[in-house]
């Protein structure tokens, strides 16, 4: 019983957390100018999407097969209203990527670590999943970065640990984390670290999905899991008398979508539409739209392995 | 509680039953095509294949499903094999299965008693009719409790699909989980569905359990019959003895038949006829300097016999002289190392230019050449009635029509006295019972020679008789060609026109049964002799 009126209440802060379920609740009026704005922006430049269509004509009137792993509210889950959709950031900027390019978006829900397998094995056309670009990576995939990195420690309520970042405090501590994440290596790093200062050493825990993660800290297991801060923000307004945000730390990456490494024709004309849609403002409104901080918006760059 | 509730009835788990389900039945179904593919290959006789089956086996069976998973899904796409994420995931659980399910198979087939496998060989059937009506409903019969197993382990299995993005129900659970933070009711809510699921599994188990048991009465006429709630865990029903054969208290009709006819053993001046008469007619069988080793042990040392139609020889000997060997080899069913054996003047087994047949045609051969054959151990078909066992044989082998092959068989059963229990199964028959159902199935064809090992040594004492009357009538009514090995002298002694005595694997001693078993001239007949008399002597005196 105890657990039914928990989960009601994390459901009904969850609620709160998320835009799409306030306009549900009516909420519209106030979002009203927000939600039209992506589609005014976008209408402001259809003669430069036109021109790219005109350059890039392979993925006009095509549908396209976006990778992703679904358990990152905020950038992309499943809409708990309609879970045949997915919902989030990363979506809506896909979207509008495709829009001006002139192709559709399927999905296919994947874990994290066989994102970019999956592109790698052609199954996928393109990942936009809120997965950070880094030169390991770019082994395996070209990247177009779009966003800024933040990351947030979650800790349990009252930080038993003392956890202060990616540091000494860490040393002797449990932190969950998603197989294939870059805070992986970040926190194997610290292990001779605290070695060295006759500290014991870190544990990683690899969960496959990020309510995993947020799970094994309420259980107990583990001390903590350092994700990007908007994930964290959103598991502490889901369980705000279990779980807190101890700090946020900066990691130097930036965030990309990938695609597959053979199609550099591909990766340009992702590029450029980016470039459109930032520059008709609606990368700045999707994010204010999913309530995140605009100051992860970062203009493009591409990163590949060379 | 209502969340819970929410989730259990979620249109969009429910739709994920549909994938889970779709991944299960691919695996299932194509890891029971591949099962039957690779047990195949390992029980076949070309070491090549076996090899193959087995090598397969141990990569498929020792690695992770979920590498098999990513694999199928990731990496063939490399070498251009690019499958829709269902029919990949599919795939590496049908290959999954595969080792397991032809383990299962092969489990099932080497479980069919031997003896089985051996009359039906006999009686002339190729390995595939054999497969079919012998081996196969025994093995499937067999087979059910661990295939229910696997379906269970094969819906579970699937959900690990998830690993490469199949919309079944655990990955729709997952990522429900991920958007609501409901972690709890939705994977109560998706376990009570898988729970559901494989429920279904067990009661369909159940039902084909109940639909094959033999013991199952088709006409309601004997005994109780088993229903569908006698499997119910609670159910405290002993399958392998409450249903107990009807057979045993029904009175025999032929047993007091048999006892009031008088003695058939022919007099003097018959056996004198008689003998004259055969030594007129053709050679039945004939093997010559026959010889045979296991490894290093000889069991048949240049063996030289020679039966004529209509002649009635009995193969005397202790154990491990070689009778046996030497029956199995009159009809091939077992190869031997030199000499020649002919039967109606055929080397059966071989072609014109004396190469070795294929199993398939050594068993058409065995059919039209007509040797039969009655087994220490019976072998009955043990899932086929009694008529069954020899009207099957008929059709299968001979292609007799079912009318006529049910006809034959309803007159054999009437000249062995058992037309009452024609529909019983061979456990519900006593052993004598047994017996002559075999010695009927083996006269069904016409055979032109019967080879009898002996028939009556795994019987009771009280009922040997019966099976030795009828055959003593087969032998004096009939004038059926017979090679009996036997330890029954004084059964040898009448019906018999000629005794062989084997000692190490070649004949140390023949002629007229009467006179060899009354004055033998070599020692080990006389010591082996005196040895089988003084054994009788306790019931001699009763």
């Amino acid at each position: 019983m105890e657990r039914r009126v928990l989960s009601q209440t994390h459901r009904g802060m969850a609620r709160e957390s998320l835009p799409s379920r306030k306009l549900a609740l009516g909420a519209l009026i106030a979002f009203g100018a927000l939600a039209a704005a992506p589609l005014s922006a976008q209408a402001a430049a259809p003669a430069a999407c036109a021109a790219l269509q005109e350059k890039y004509p392979d993925w006009k009137g095509k549908t396209l097969v976006n990778a992703i792993n679904p358990h990152t509210p905020g950038y992309e889950t499943i809409d708990p209203k309609d879970p045949n959709k997915y919902i989030g950031f990363d979506i809506d900027i896909g979207e509008a990527i495709g829009e001006c390019l002139g192709f559709k978006l399927t999905y296919k829900p994947v874990t994290f670590a066989a994102l970019l397998t999956t592109l790698a094995a052609g199954q996928a056309d393109i990942v936009i999943s809120d997965i950070y670009a880094t030169k390991e990576r770019a082994k395996a995939a070209d990247f177009i970065t779009y966003s800024k990195v933040f990351d947030g420690v979650l800790v349990a309520k009252g930080n038993p640990k003392g956890i202060n970042g990616i540091n000494m405090s860490m040393c002797g501590a449990a932190a969950a984390e998603n197989t294939g994440y870059v805070e992986v290596p970040l926190i194997q790093a610290l292990m001779p670290e605290c070695k060295k200062a006759g500290k014991p050493e870190p544990t990683v825990q690899l969960y496959d999905n990020n309510a995993n993660c947020i799970q094994a800290i309420l259980a107990g297991r583990a001390d903590t899991y350092v994700n990007d801060v908007n994930t964290v923000d959103s598991a502490v307004k889901a369980y705000p008398d279990k779980l807190e945000k101890a700090i946020a730390v900066t990691i130097p990456y930036s965030v990309g979508i990938a695609v597959p490494k053979d199609k550099p024709k591909f990766r340009d004309a992702v590029l450029a539409a980016l470039i459109e849609v930032q520059k008709a403002g609606t990368h700045m409104e999707l994010l204010k739209k999913h309530g995140l901080d605009v100051n992860n918006f970062k203009e493009p760059d591409i990163l590949t392995a060379d | 509680m209502s969340l819970f509730l929410h989730y259990l009835s979620m249109p969009y788990l429910l739709e994920g039953i549909e994938l889970t389900l779709e991944v299960t039945a691919l695996g299932l179904g194509g890891g029971l095509i591949l099962g039957l593919i690779l047990a195949g290959m390992q029980l076949s006789r070309f070491w090549l294949l076996a090899a193959i089956a087995r090598a397969y086996t141990v990569i498929f069976r020792g690695t992770p499903l979920i590498l098999q998973m990513v694999f199928a899904y990731d990496a063939l796409p490399h070498i251009g094999i690019k499958l829709p994420a269902v029919l990949a995931a599919g795939l590496a659980l049908a290959c999954n299965e595969a080792p397991f399910i032809a383990e299962m198979l092969r489990a099932g087939v080497l479980g069919v008693d031997r003896g089985q496998v051996t009359a039906g060989q006999a009686l002339g059937m190729t390995p595939s009719v054999l497969m079919r009506r012998v081996i196969a409903p025994q093995a499937i019969r067999t087979m059910i409790p661990a295939f229910g197993n696997e379906a269970v382990s094969a819906l579970k299995n699937s959900s690990l699909a998830s690993v490469v993005a199949v919309q079944e129900l655990t990955l729709r659970s997952t990522q429900l989980a991920s958007s609501t933070f409901d972690f709890f009711s939705i994977f109560f809510a998706s376990g009570l569905l898988y729970l559901v699921l494989t429920f279904a599994i067990s009661i369909i188990q159940l039902f084909v359990e109940w639909l094959l048991d033999l013991d199952r009465a088709k006409d309601g006429k004997k005994g109780r019959e088993r229903k569908l709630a006698d499997y119910l865990p609670w159910r405290r029903v002993d399958l392998a003895t409450q249903l107990e054969p009807a057979g045993v208290t029904i009175p025999d009709p032929v047993q007091a038949e048999l006892t009031d006819t008088p003695p058939l053993a022919l007099t003097r001046e018959e056996r004198t006829r008689r003998a004259v008469t055969i030594a007129r007619n053709n050679i039945a069988v004939e093997t010559k300097d026959l010889t045979k080793s296991y490894g290093t042990q000889k069991v048949l040392g240049g063996l030289d016999l020679t039966v004529r139609i209509g002649e009635v020889v009995a193969l005397l000997g202790p154990s491990g002289s070689g009778k046996s060997t030497l029956l199995r080899c009159i009809n091939h069913l077992e190869s031997w190392d030199g000499g020649t054996v002919r039967v109606g003047g055929r080397r059966l087994g071989f072609d014109d230019d004396g190469k070795l047949l294929s199993p398939r045609a050594i068993a058409n051969e065995r059919a039209t050449v007509g040797v039969g054959m009655v087994f220490q151990q019976f072998n009955l078909f043990a899932h086929l009635s009694a008529k069954e066992n020899i009207a099957g044989p008929l059709r299968w082998v001979h292609g007799m029509t079912r009318i006529d092959a049910d006809r034959r068989a309803a007159e054999l059963l009437e000249r062995v006295g058992l037309t009452h229990r024609a529909d019983a199964l061979p456990r519900h028959l006593s052993g004598g019972q047994q017996q002559r159902v075999a010695i009927a199935r083996a006269l069904a064809p016409n055979p032109s020679v019967l080879l009898l090992d002996e028939p009556t040594s795994a019987l009771d004492p009280e009922l040997v008789n019966e099976v030795l009357e009828v055959i003593r009538r087969l032998a004096i009514d009939d004038g059926l060609t017979m090679i009996i090995s036997t330890h029954q002298i004084r059964f040898a002694d009448e019906v018999a026109d000629r005794v062989a005595f084997l000692s190490g694997g070649s004949i140390i001693e023949e002629g007229p049964a009467h006179e060899v078993l009354t004055n033998p001239r070599n020692p080990l007949t006389a010591r082996f002799l005196s040895v089988m008399e003084a054994d009788k002597t306790p019931e001699a005196v009763r």
